[in-house]
């Protein structure tokens, strides 16, 4: 009797826990949070359904400590060139920049240059999350006077192993 | 005078350049699926263009009419603004080959500025080209779209030509002074060392609409021609109106082709 009674609970939790999983995320894209790829470090200063977009009250384009040319320079010194691997593509890196400027929650995506999913070597795209991970300069953002939680990307146009262009 | 027209200019082509169809119209064309499909997305949508519900709000209208464009390219919007590539062009694609005139101009638009794909954009305004003299704004109304071809070109290092596609504009029957065509001009005239063609337009860019990144290239350029004095008062210049952030380039979504930082600045 016991045991059929833990049964049906486990049962009911296995549903309950299935249906959260299922559950649709707020926004389009919205990043779920994951313990394995996430690690525990990283914290939101608001609730998950405040994460607001990077353009949201926006000074222009990236919000970076010295600006666009910062990150160029950081990308276009440190990423070497994957010569024998002629790929070509885009990749975006997705993440979040929380109230105290701290970054989280990465994400790839990736496709050719005729925007077809495709996934690049791991010599190309851990480089350019390597570097991603370690930016330490994203500006913290207020919306309506408030600190907030934002999503920020950074698109890496590659050719032919090299690096091109990053975006926005 | 110049100046006010320009922001005029700017704020009716901002306007008119991306418009809401009039779903009475298709009813005259006797499009009926098409107008109970206009009918219920706007009677319906007054959601967030992110949330989910605004996605059930378009698949509900495009499961009325299958090749309503407009709802294809408005799914596709929340797409770009987050870099998802693969979505965004799976749903834009979808709107140009409903009505590729209308929604051409938008994905050319949308390739250069978000992708970096210039030969993508360059290839869409061929095909526009081919249907119309006129090839319309970009869906921002920013530029025309012969000044972003020239932007691509300017991007793939064809300077030549994107000095010719620029002039060639320019001097059309439907050329319409907007705010960056002398700066980019300049622009491109730096690039090929052409140092007094370059201050010929940026001086009348300045005369127009002076801003932080007209002055930068001034002081460009006068450094190159060596006119010390000149180019320290547009580098103080440049300094001053940056700091002043109603006077520089701004796109709240990117980083313009063109637009400097303050470190720029700096280390000119």
């Amino acid at each position: 009797m016991a045991l059929k009674k833990i049964s049906l609970i486990i049962f009911i939790l296995f549903l309950f826990n299935n249906k959260l999983i299922a559950q649709e995320t707020r926004w389009i894209d919205d990043i779920v949070p994951n313990e394995v790829l996430d690690g525990t470090s990283f914290k939101l200063c608001n609730n998950e359904n405040q994460v607001i977009q990077y353009f949201f009250g926006s000074n222009g384009g990236v919000e970076y400590n010295g600006g666009k040319s910062a990150i160029n320079s950081l990308f276009f010194s440190q990423f070497k060139e994957v010569k024998n691997i002629k790929e070509s593509g885009l990749i975006r890196i997705r993440f979040i920049v929380n109230c105290e400027g701290k970054i989280g929650r990465f994400r790839l995506l990736s496709s050719d240059l005729n925007y077809q999913p495709f996934t690049f070597t791991n010599i190309i795209s851990d480089q350019l999350l390597k570097i991603t991970k370690d930016m330490n300069g994203w500006l913290p953002k207020k919306y309506k006077n408030k600190p907030a939680d934002y999503y920020q990307y950074l698109i890496f146009k590659i050719e032919e192993g090299k690096l091109i262009e990053i975006l926005p | 005078m110049k100046k006010n027209i320009l922001v005029i200019s700017f704020i009716i082509l901002s306007v008119f350049g991306y418009t809401q169809p009039n779903c009475n119209a298709y009813l005259w064309k006797g499009d009926t699926l098409q107008y109970k499909a206009c009918k219920y997305y706007f009677e319906n949508n007054r959601y967030y263009q992110f949330s989910r519900e605004f996605h059930k709000v378009v698949d509900s209208t495009l499961a009325i009419c299958p090749y309503f464009a407009y709802a294809y390219r408005e799914k596709s919007a929340s797409y770009v603004k987050s870099g998802n590539f693969i979505e965004w062009k799976k749903y834009m694609d979808l709107a140009v080959k409903y009505d590729t005139i209308s929604y051409l101009p938008v994905r050319a638009s949308l390739k250069y500025k978000f992708f970096a794909d210039y030969k993508g954009t360059i290839k869409d305004i061929e095909i526009l080209e081919s249907h119309t003299n006129n090839i319309g704004y970009t869906s921002n109304g920013t530029y025309h779209l012969q000044t972003v071809k020239a932007l691509c070109y300017y991007k793939l290092n064809e300077f030549e030509k994107a000095i010719s596609t620029m002039q060639k504009y320019m001097k059309s029957s439907y050329y319409h002074p907007m705010i960056y065509d002398n700066l980019h001009m300049g622009m491109f005239y730096l690039k090929i060392n052409d140092y007094n063609s370059a201050l010929k337009y940026l001086l009348a860019a300045k005369k127009i609409y002076d801003f932080a990144e007209v002055e930068y290239y001034l002081a460009y350029t006068y450094k190159a021609l060596h006119c010390k004095k000149k180019y320290l008062l547009s580098k103080k210049n440049a300094l001053k109106l940056y700091n002043n952030k109603t006077y520089r380039m701004y796109d709240p979504y990117n980083f313009m082709i063109g637009q400097i930082s303050k470190n720029d600045i700096l280390k000119l």
